[in-house]
């Protein structure tokens, strides 16, 4: 900018923490001068970014949300620019050298991936007949579990199930801090199916809602409880054009008679950047 | 504040006439005032920013017949003047409660991201290039990332964030209209 005003001016007028005097000369200069007035819109952009990349301090992190975020035009264009981040960050994922072997995986908790065959390197590498024999009876059985499919169909809800990742996830409140499931960004293709264990059984219909960054970006009615072992879950799908990289909260409520909401839990998880 | 107070057809020509003899001129310097406006509200931290810079319009109009020929200077400071006068009221009154953050609907989250794909897809080779490789970078590796894009085009690195953010601001109209045309 060929001025006396810069860009960090510019972004603490914006945060509104610039001194008055400054502020007074920049707003001048805003209503008069046309290149003015279009870096202000070009730094209320970086801004916007910057907080997205969780690169403001803290100070100015809440003076974004307490103060910038004020106006309608803003709160639309913060939105728009979580999209075209989510855009950037499937074409990066798609692009990245590494995912050509772990992205097209179902995706799963950040735990270390198994190394598929292809790639094996156990004790059994040396004994190649051996591993062949392994091989065939792992074959037989795989067949052998595929006609005990057949003969006893699953639940029709599970037959139409599309590519999903299924991840089981724990009551907040029977949850340490610390501990967070991370689940990595799904492959094209899959979606993140979630098993919300249930504190206790109490209703028969569940609805959920999904935020990120306290934003809902899905909600689903009508969920009922399943079984699974000596546990009830709630099973939720969330597709995954919906998801991008960042901390989520599923917040569960059971649907009473009257059809009223009431809360039962929370629960969290954090969706990363690349597949590890 | 006056929000009933509506500019009349002769009004607003006379605001016109005073802000440029060309009339195509005068209109486009009045959409400036106003969207500069907006932002100075918008700085201070007023919600209310598009009502006040309107309620400043509409008391330049309403002063016109008095300093129409003796005013000299620039428009633009005058609208300044006013809209400080503007904010000092504005203050006065009681703070209305910020809005609330709006529920994200799903579906309509999921067509916007479709008119972005297609809106992406509609760029020239250049601008979606330009653009792409400008919001790819992140982290420490952003500044230098962008420095060699600047350099590859040949541009400076200024003007390459201004060409960037003219082709993010064409993007999202494009989406805006994508979108009003898919839920009509």
């Amino acid at each position: 900018m060929n001025s006396n005003i810069d860009k960090r001016e510019m972004q603490n007028y914006l945060l509104g923490t610039l001194a008055a005097d400054r502020r007074i000369e920049l707003e001048e200069r805003i209503l008069c001068e046309p290149q003015v007035y279009e870096e202000l819109l070009v730094v209320e952009e970086e801004l916007i970014d910057q907080y997205l990349a969780g690169e403001l301090s803290r100070s100015e992190q809440k003076q974004f949300e307490n103060y910038f975020l004020i106006t309608a035009e803003r709160q639309e264009n913060l939105h728009f620019r979580k999209l075209l981040k989510r855009y950037m960050d499937s074409r990066a994922q798609l692009a990245s050298p590494g995912t050509s072997a772990a992205a097209v995986q179902p995706f799963e908790t950040s735990a270390p991936a198994k190394k598929s065959l292809p790639f094996y390197s156990g004790p059994l590498a040396n004994r190649p007949a051996f591993a062949f024999s392994a091989s065939l009876v792992a074959l037989l059985g795989i067949i052998l579990l595929v006609w005990l499919a057949a003969r006893h169909p699953k639940q029709p809800t599970q037959q139409i199930a599309s590519r999903v990742t299924v991840i089981t996830l724990a009551p907040g409140s029977l949850r340490s801090a610390d501990t967070t499931p991370h689940v990595n960004f799904p492959p094209k293709g899959y979606d993140l199916k979630l098993e919300l264990e249930l504190p206790r059984p109490a209703f028969r219909k569940y609805r959920s809602q999904l935020l990120r960054e306290s934003e809902t970006v899905q909600t689903s009615d009508d969920l009922k409880p399943e079984a699974k072992g000596d546990q009830n879950i709630v099973p939720l799908t969330i597709t995954r054009e919906v998801l991008s990289p960042g901390d989520y909260h599923v917040r569960l409520s059971g649907v009473l008679d009257s059809g009223q909401d009431e809360f039962v839990d929370n629960y969290s998880f954090r969706i990363d950047r690349y597949v590890r | 504040m006056n929000k009933n107070w509506v500019l009349s057809q002769e009004s607003f020509d006379a605001l016109l006439a005073w802000l440029d003899q060309d009339r195509e001129r005068a209109g486009a310097k009045y959409e400036e005032i106003r969207r500069r406006l907006i932002k100075i509200f918008a700085g201070r931290g007023c919600i209310e920013a598009e009502d006040l810079a309107d309620e400043t319009i509409n008391r330049v109009t309403n002063k016109l017949s008095d300093i129409g020929n003796q005013f000299t200077g620039d428009c633009e400071r005058y609208f300044y003047g006013v809209a400080n006068k503007v904010y000092m009221e504005h203050q006065r009154r009681k703070q209305p409660q910020p809005p609330t953050a709006t529920v994200v609907d799903s579906n309509r989250v999921e067509q916007e991201y479709r008119c972005l794909e297609e809106c992406i897809e509609q760029l020239s080779d250049q601008d979606r290039e330009l653009l792409l490789q400008y919001y790819h970078a992140e982290g420490r590796a952003k500044i230098e990332q962008r420095k060699q894009l600047a350099e590859k085009l040949g541009i400076a690195p200024n003007a390459l964030r201004i060409r960037a953010f003219r082709i993010r601001i064409s993007l999202q109209e494009c989406v805006e209209n994508c979108l009003e045309r898919k839920l009509r």
